[in-house]
């Protein structure tokens, strides 16, 4: 049975197709002002790796904010059902899920079969969220990896504002005019975004092992200081982007009919 | 799909909205009826100026009433909080506070007219911004300004003594009598006792028969949703000391009971029941449907049970019952004295919401464990409101219990007066969630207004 | 010396801890509003600490308190989550605010289970406040005398008033010397005693602030009449970064009206008919925190009245972010000033500050100054 999942979020789209329960092929395409474009090429893509044609879908299962795309799927789940079901089958050890995606970050606990306990979001500020870090790179003029890596290079850390993006992109200005090491701004950026992830995953309770998810923690500066915020390890999951897209697609292929 | 429950339209609802809209009414009318017009809070202890004959605008209702037109004319509500904004007040300020001073900067009452403009205000300190609130609009319409220190009891957990409580009621039974005083020299009239401790009167029977339906509605299927009972909570709100809504509620108790003995639910589908917490963000009501749509009713909330009821507490059950009136415990009101005496020990002893602005922490937690327990409840959902930190304090405490209880709870932020602060998809998404962590299908499909 | 109050303000825990060893069986009691009765505590032979926060990013508060209430609650919420108040031995406050109150209740959830907590008045200018405050105080000291089960007699309470004033009116002398033309010392420098006086046992405050005034203050000079004139006026406020940046301009801040500032200590208590109604009225009679100041504005003539007496030339508000009592008074107050002729700069501040972008405002209303004085 060939399943296709989608988690069409605001910042990109990702599609996970699985085979008897096995990824055979995946697509991202970033979300344009034209969603469904993006639907489309984030499929043609997981599907030319899959090397299967349309016809060969037998269950589609469907996420993320951009769900009413997909018309008559035989699965639509919210985000923080799909995580946990995706994040079980990688890992059935992990009790809490840190998802930080584009726009939004969530935090959800896990039962022990793979179902969403509680949850929390940050839905008001972005400074919580994947797209602070990438604002931040743009003004100190680095790809989000060279910003990484900078961040891995600090040698001392500086706080700043963990609540309110604008504040926090101030202090960032502040730091710059000071002549402050770009290390240590970029590793500031970072603690400042895990102090406010960390803040919202005790909201559900921090329960190990904990992991994380999203195209975010593709970031390793971000997951460094992520550890050090929660005081504990955290395990990147494979593949951290399209967790979600592989959650809904398992619940797809379960799903009768 | 097979309905589980019978439902039926609530018969004294438009009743409710007639009341309602000839209380705004006469305060539009109030001038040319040779009333004297005041302006306060609603929980200013409202009884007060029953001594005369009066029309008192209550701000929290009217501010309410503002932020419900954003549904109908999002444009013209938008000149009404700018307006707020742009004389220099923090858009984190209470939202009911900054629509309303919109309102009466801009000169429209939202009913039709002008800003009916008041004799003097009488505010009452339920929480910090309302003795603010009242100094603030006194200087724009320069008029004068008495302002009540209202200091609750602890809840009943925290073991106060005797002797702090009789000093609250001595200090807010003083305020009352200066606040007369001061009210007759401000207008040149002569205060009327007996209509004042009938207006006590009624004060303690309405508040007392909102919580007997409050109370009701712990039947199953609940006779009541939230929705249903925040158009008849509001009337205690602007008008409990009135004669026309002690009758009301003694309708409303009547066909309520009625329902329950009938098995009349509010939601023919009810197989979940939740109770919310704090105000609801008041122009999108809409969120109640959507949970109706998963069979899941929301039962009442601690806000529009405490706001509008009177609660005695029963230290054996550990619980809150409906307050026993001054005639079911015995006591005539016969003076002024009396009248004023009873009408602070009420406020102190009965009212749940005020206490709850004031102290946040094992006792309000209780209070919500209490309900949860009483209405048989099985998921929380805790607006985290920003436009009101009166009401919002000690959610997260309040969320914190429930989980450790494993007692199912979302908390979605908002804002119960500002629409700007309230993301609708944002909200059923996370509404959808809790629905599906509780194991809950979609029983049809929700359809937006 | 002022080094001293640094080292205090720095190591506040240190200070509490060290205290407590020096005064065996002696309690420890952490509170949270300038409004505390402070004297019938220490009459009890407690050492009172205020509760402050530390002015670092922390995760811990969000589970008890959402974001949406004061940077300062939360603060001080942490420090105590993080057990940074470990030693206290209950934890008090008076009736602060609704930021503050709902910090104090989780604290007395999660940190400290014994607490005291005064029901303080808001509406201070009707007389039937000091019935109830002063009936309220006898409750508080009863609550004491049971805790530490001890009478609290009428001369202990004498001689924590007579105490508490002697650290009052030091202070007040401190401030006098800000009046000169050449001030003795820098805002900056004066926070740190103000603040620092806060954590310490006032009969130890007072040594120290008569070394201060008498060996170091008598023959300073921080700063001259080239410096602009600036008052402070806000919430709590421990910022010394900020009044360090704006010290370093041509600037010096000479008075401020502030929660851990002047109107922590400005009156004494007069003593009248018995120690526990006098404590009442100082508390009553003090500098007014905003939400306190209804229905008539008296906190307006009194901050115009310190403006004239420090002869002040512009105003800077420090308002914690989403305050709002400030926030209340804030159209008014920048209305009135505006009316007096007096410059004024109105910053929302949180835990950390962006320093750069303050900068430049503060630059701003400097040269503005500057330009009045020429004119």
């Amino acid at each position: 049975m060939i399943t296709i999942g989608y988690d069409l979020g605001a910042a990109y789209s990702k599609v996970v197709i699985l085979k008897d329960g096995k990824v055979i092929g995946k697509g991202l395409a970033k979300t344009t002002l034209e969603p469904e474009e993006s639907l489309i090429a984030a499929r043609k893509a997981a599907m030319a790796e899959a090397k299967i044609e349309e016809g060969h879908i037998n269950k589609v299962g469907v996420t993320g904010s951009g769900r009413k795309l997909v018309k008559n799927p035989d699965v639509e789940a919210m985000d923080v059902s799909a995580d946990a079901v995706g994040v079980n089958y990688l890992n059935k050890e992990i009790k809490t899920v840190i998802d930080v995606g584009g726009e939004e970050a969530r935090a959800v606990k896990v039962s022990a079969d793979g179902k969403a306990i509680n949850s929390a979001v940050n839905d008001k500020c972005a400074a919580g969220a994947g797209a602070f870090c990438e604002a931040m790179a743009r003004a100190m003029q680095v790809t989000l990896l060279e910003f990484a890596e900078y961040s891995l290079k600090s040698k001392q850390r500086i706080p700043i504002n963990a609540q309110c993006a604008i504040f926090a992109e101030s202090e960032v200005v502040s730091l710059v005019s000071e002549e402050t090491p770009r290390e240590d701004i970029c590793r500031a950026v970072h603690d400042g975004i895990s102090e406010r992830l960390t803040s919202m995953a005790k909201r559900v309770g921090i329960e190990e092992k904990v992991g994380l998810i999203g195209g975010a923690v593709m970031n390793k500066g971000l997951v460094q200081s992520l550890k050090d915020s929660l005081g504990m390890d955290a395990t990147v999951l494979p593949d951290p982007q399209f967790v979600s897209a592989l959650g809904v697609a398992l619940m797809a292929a379960k799903a009768e009919g | 799909m097979e309905q589980q429950y019978k439902t039926a339209p609530l018969k004294c609802w438009n009743k409710a909205k007639e009341i309602r809209m000839n209380i705004y009414q006469e305060i539009a009318e109030a001038k040319q009826r040779g009333k004297i017009l005041i302006g306060g809070g609603a929980e200013s202890l409202i009884a007060i100026p029953t001594g005369f004959d009066h029309a008192i605008l209550v701000g929290e209702p009217y501010g309410a009433a503002i932020a419900y037109t954003y549904k109908e004319n999002p444009d013209f509500y938008m000149k009404i909080v700018e307006a707020a904004e742009h004389a220099g007040y923090p858009r984190d300020l209470c939202a009911y506070m900054r629509d309303y001073l919109g309102s009466l900067l801009l000169n429209k009452y939202i009913f039709g007219g002008p800003f009916p403009h008041m004799d003097f205000c009488l505010q009452a300190g339920f929480c910090d911004t309302h003795s603010k609130w009242y100094q603030i609009v006194s200087e724009i319409e320069k008029i004068p300004y008495f302002s009540l220190d209202l200091v609750p009891f602890d809840w009943e957990i925290a073991g106060e003594s005797e002797k702090t409580k009789q000093l609250k009621r001595d200090y807010i039974t003083n305020q009352i009598h200066e606040a007369i005083v001061w009210m007759e020299k401000t207008t040149g009239k002569t205060f009327d006792d007996e209509k004042f401790i009938q207006g006590v009167l009624n004060e303690c029977e309405s508040t007392s028969l909102w919580a007997k339906i409050c109370i009701a509605n712990r039947a199953i299927p609940a006779p009541l949703d939230e929705k249903t009972i925040l158009s008849l909570y509001v009337l205690a709100v602007i008008g409990r000391p009135r004669q026309d809504v002690v009758d009301f509620y003694k309708e409303c108790l009547a066909e309520v009971e009625e329902r329950v003995a009938n098995k009349i639910a509010a939601c023919p589908h009810e197989r979940v029941r939740i109770i919310t917490d704090s105000q609801p963000p008041w122009f999108a009501l809409d969120f109640f449907r959507l949970f109706e749509s998963y069979g899941v009713v929301s039962v009442g909330a601690h806000y529009s049970f405490g706001l509008s009821g009177g609660w005695e507490y029963d230290p054996a059950g550990k619980t809150w019952n409906a307050a026993r009136t001054p005639a079911e415990r015995g006591i005539e009101l016969k003076t002024r004295d009396d009248a004023a005496r009873m009408l602070a020990d009420w406020w102190l002893t009965t009212g749940t919401v005020c206490r709850g602005v004031r102290h946040s922490g094992a006792g309000k937690i209780q209070r919500i464990m209490d309900m949860v327990d009483k209405w048989h409840i099985d998921g929380v959902v805790l607006h985290l409101n920003r436009g009101c930190e009166g009401t919002s304090l000690g959610q997260m405490e309040i969320n914190q219990s429930l989980l450790k209880k494993g007692i199912p709870v979302m908390t979605f932020e908002g804002n119960h007066a500002d629409p700007r602060e309230y993301d609708e998809q944002r909200t059923f998404a996370r509404i959808q969630s809790f629905m599906e962590t509780m194991g809950l299908k979609q029983i049809y499909e929700f359809k937006r207004h | 010396m002022i080094k001293d109050f640094v080292d205090v303000y720095q190591n506040r825990h240190d200070y509490a801890k060290e205290w407590k060893k020096k005064h065996p069986g002696s309690k420890v009691v952490g509170y949270m509003c300038s409004y505390l009765p402070e004297e019938i505590f220490y009459a009890a032979g407690i050492l009172p600490v205020r509760i402050l926060g530390s002015h670092e990013p922390q995760n811990v508060t969000e589970p008890h308190i959402f974001g949406m209430y004061c940077p300062f609650s939360r603060d001080v919420l942490a420090q105590g989550l993080q057990g940074r108040y470990d030693y206290i031995d209950a934890v008090a406050t008076a009736y602060p605010c609704m930021h503050l109150g709902q910090a104090f209740d989780s604290w007395t959830l999660h940190v400290t289970k014994k607490y005291f907590y005064v029901d303080m008045p808001n509406r201070v200018q009707t007389p039937y406040a000091f019935p109830f405050l002063t009936g309220r105080l006898e409750e508080t000291k009863k609550e004491l005398e049971k805790w530490i089960e001890r009478e609290i007699s009428a001369s202990d309470l004498e001689k924590a008033i007579e105490i508490y004033n002697e650290n009052r009116s030091l202070l007040r002398q401190i401030y006098d010397l800000r009046k000169a033309k050449d001030v003795p010392l820098t805002g900056t420098e004066c926070m740190h005693i103000t603040t620092g006086n806060l954590f310490m046992d006032k009969e130890d405050a007072n040594k120290l602030l008569k070394e201060t005034i008498g060996k170091e203050l008598s023959s300073r000079k921080a700063k001259t009449a080239d410096d602009s004139r600036l008052m402070i006026v806000g919430s709590e406020n421990d910022d010394i970064k900020f009044l360090d940046m704006v010290e370093k301009f041509r600037a010096v801040i000479v008075v401020d009206d502030h929660c851990t500032g002047s109107r922590y200590f400005w009156n004494n208590v007069t003593m009248g008919n018995g120690p526990i109604e006098s404590i009442a009225r100082r508390y009553l009679e003090r500098p007014v925190c905003p939400q306190r100041d209804y229905p008539e504005r008296k906190r307006l003539p009194y901050l115009l009245q310190l403006a004239r007496d420090w002869d002040v030339k512009g105003i800077i508000f420090l308002q914690q972010k989403f305050c709002d009592p400030h926030e209340l008074d804030r159209v008014a107050i920048l209305d009135f000033f505006k009316k007096q002729g007096i410059r004024t700069l109105y910053l929302e501040l949180d835990v950390t500050v962006p320093l750069g972008q303050f900068r430049i405002r503060v630059e701003a209303l400097l040269e503005q100054l500057r330009e009045e004085e020429i004119w």
